[in-house]
């Protein structure tokens, strides 16, 4: 497998807070990378990292096929301005605006594209839709359109099922299995030990100032999330007490 | 009331003031469209407070000049939007505290400076404009911002509309996102210096937000929003300017900004976005399948 991104040795922080030490890890094409961690261990910064809106505070971060022009992204929807007036497929569109600049016209094959992404996040019937009038899983499906137009090889969701109901997860979820597919790597922000894990190849486990990688199985132990700080022992012997593993990871 | 209104076209001063407040709709418009949609609708009347101490200054050494006017609005108005971005970024003060405290300080330099240099400028003109005396200079300054203006929205347009519609994307999409945010607030102030001599900055302010939060009550795209605002942006300026001529005591600022403000008040009774509920599709508060919406809107 080719790696995406090689992070050497990475420390990443503020200046009065570390968050974790001299990680080294690669995400390889192919992939789903679960990060997960307590509040406050750096979940949204690394992602933010991945972005470069944030430097590390020491190691590197190597882009073997150089950066991606285009890294997808779906943030929380902390900031998301839902009155704004536009409608679902313009707002799909935006992840294309970059490649066309400043004039106002798609071409064709772009065209082409963005009904087939409608389509495929299941927002093509309501395309014409302003934004004000979507439930909370029809306008996460409509920026889903938005990271498939941006087709981009780096995908990074945060927290992408926070407030949408089970189908709509599942529905979304299909897409990150065609995205892993076409050999595209996901990095996915969890905020809880849930079945998603199931449809992630390896794991990021953030905490305690330590950041460990590596396949599911090997990360998501009892003894790790306890030793850095996600479970509590009681939390950790109720979660585990069928089995010692919490997931048979369906891709590894 | 016809041969009135025609009488009104023979004046030189009407004529220009139709002209001047045409071109100044059409640059405004966009400018107030933005205000309103980045929720900054208040930091357009800060602003305009901002740059007083600027014209003030500008008048007090260079006289009342066009020139005088235009480089002191700009540096006062330039140095607080930067002021408050910087006080935003690194201090625990959100940019509405920042630019609030600014204003009210340049606000008081101003008046300070206007009463200790003694100067017999009318302070009423300062906030409400003289519309009805109009000079080549001041034509040309409305033209001139109004070029500049929508010459910059022809670049801004797609970056105004990500950073305010999701500034998180917005950031990953570029460099320098600051760039954005710097170049709306150097368009907001070239505005209201363009509309000080005409409407007054308190006026300028109300030309540039009740149009627009007018238009938000019918529009559902920004492409809407933006010709709306515009439309009632223009229909306010000349319904206000010939109503302040068929009665000679109105003054004509106060006149424009209230028919933009009856405008306002129809929109939000009857536009569809408005108190008129039963215009809008009902908003799907939970989540419902999107084959189930499909199936009902098939049945109706």
């Amino acid at each position: 497998m080719t790696a995406v991104l090689q992070i050497r040795d990475v420390t990443l922080g503020y200046r009065e807070l570390t968050l974790f030490r001299r990680l080294t890890m690669d995400i390889e094409a192919g992939t789903t990378l679960a990060v997960l961690g307590a509040n406050g261990s750096g979940k949204s910064t690394f992602v933010k990292m991945l972005l470069g809106l944030i430097d590390p505070l020491s190691g590197s971060l190597n882009w073997p096929k150089g950066r991606p022009r285009e890294i997808g992204y779906l943030a929380q929807m902390t900031e998301f301005d839902r009155r704004f007036p536009i409608r679902v497929r313009d707002l799909a569109a935006m992840g294309a605006w970059r490649g066309f600049g400043f004039r106002s016209g798609l071409d064709n094959a772009a065209r082409d594209r963005m009904t087939a992404a409608l389509d495929e996040a299941g927002v093509l019937d309501i395309a014409d839709r302003p934004i004000h009038m979507l439930s909370g899983g029809q306008l996460q499906r409509a920026l889903f359109a938005r990271v498939i137009m941006q087709d981009a090889p780096l995908i990074l969701l945060d927290e992408p099922f926070a407030a949408v109901d089970q189908s709509t997860e599942a529905h979304l979820l299909s897409i990150i299995h065609r995205w892993r597919d076409e050999g595209r790597s996901v990095v996915l922000v969890v905020h809880d030990l849930s079945s998603v894990l199931d449809h992630c190849s390896h794991a990021l486990l953030l905490g305690g100032q330590e950041a460990k990688h590596g396949p599911v199985d090997d990360v998501l132990t009892p003894d790790r999330l306890v030793a850095q700080g996600y479970l509590s022992e009681s939390q950790a012997s109720w979660m585990f007490r069928s089995s010692p593993k919490p997931q048979e990871p369906a891709h590894v | 009331m016809f041969e009135l209104l025609s009488e009104m076209w023979g004046f030189a001063f009407m004529r220009r003031a139709f002209v001047v407040t045409t071109v100044l709709s059409a640059s405004v418009a966009p400018v107030g469209a933005f205000l309103v949609l980045r929720r900054l609708s208040l930091a357009g009347e800060a602003m305009a407070h901002a740059i007083t101490p600027g014209i003030v200054i500008g008048f007090v050494t260079a006289g009342l000049s066009v020139m005088s006017l235009l480089v002191g609005g700009l540096i006062a108005g330039v140095g607080v939007a930067m002021l408050t971005a910087l006080l935003a970024r690194r201090t625990i003060l959100r940019s509405d505290a920042s630019l609030a405290s600014l204003y009210l300080i340049a606000l008081a330099v101003g008046i300070f400076i206007l009463s200790a240099a003694g100067s017999a400028v009318p302070l009423k003109s300062f906030l409400f404009g003289s519309i009805l005396g109009i000079d080549d200079a001041s034509m040309l300054l409305v033209g001139g911002v109004a070029t500049v203006t929508l010459v910059a929205f022809a670049f801004l347009l797609r970056p105004l509309i990500v950073s305010t519609c999701d500034p998180v994307f917005f950031e990953t999409q570029t460099r320098r996102p600051w760039l954005v945010d710097q170049g709306f607030m150097l368009l907001l102030v070239l505005n209201l210096l363009a509309a000080f001599k005409t409407l007054g900055t308190l006026m300028a302010v109300g030309l540039m937000i009740l149009p627009a939060t007018a238009a938000r009550y019918w529009a559902s795209t920004i492409t809407a929003q933006l010709v709306l605002g515009f439309v009632f942006a223009l229909s306010s300026c000349w319904i206000g300017l010939t109503l302040s001529y068929l009665f000679p005591e109105t003054p004509s600022g106060p006149a424009i900004v209230l028919v933009a403000g009856g405008i306002f008040l129809v929109s939000a009774i009857f536009g569809p976005l408005g108190f008129g509920k039963r215009a809008r599709k009902p908003v799907v508060s939970n989540d419902i399948p999107v084959a189930q919406i499909q199936q009902e809107e098939k049945a109706q």
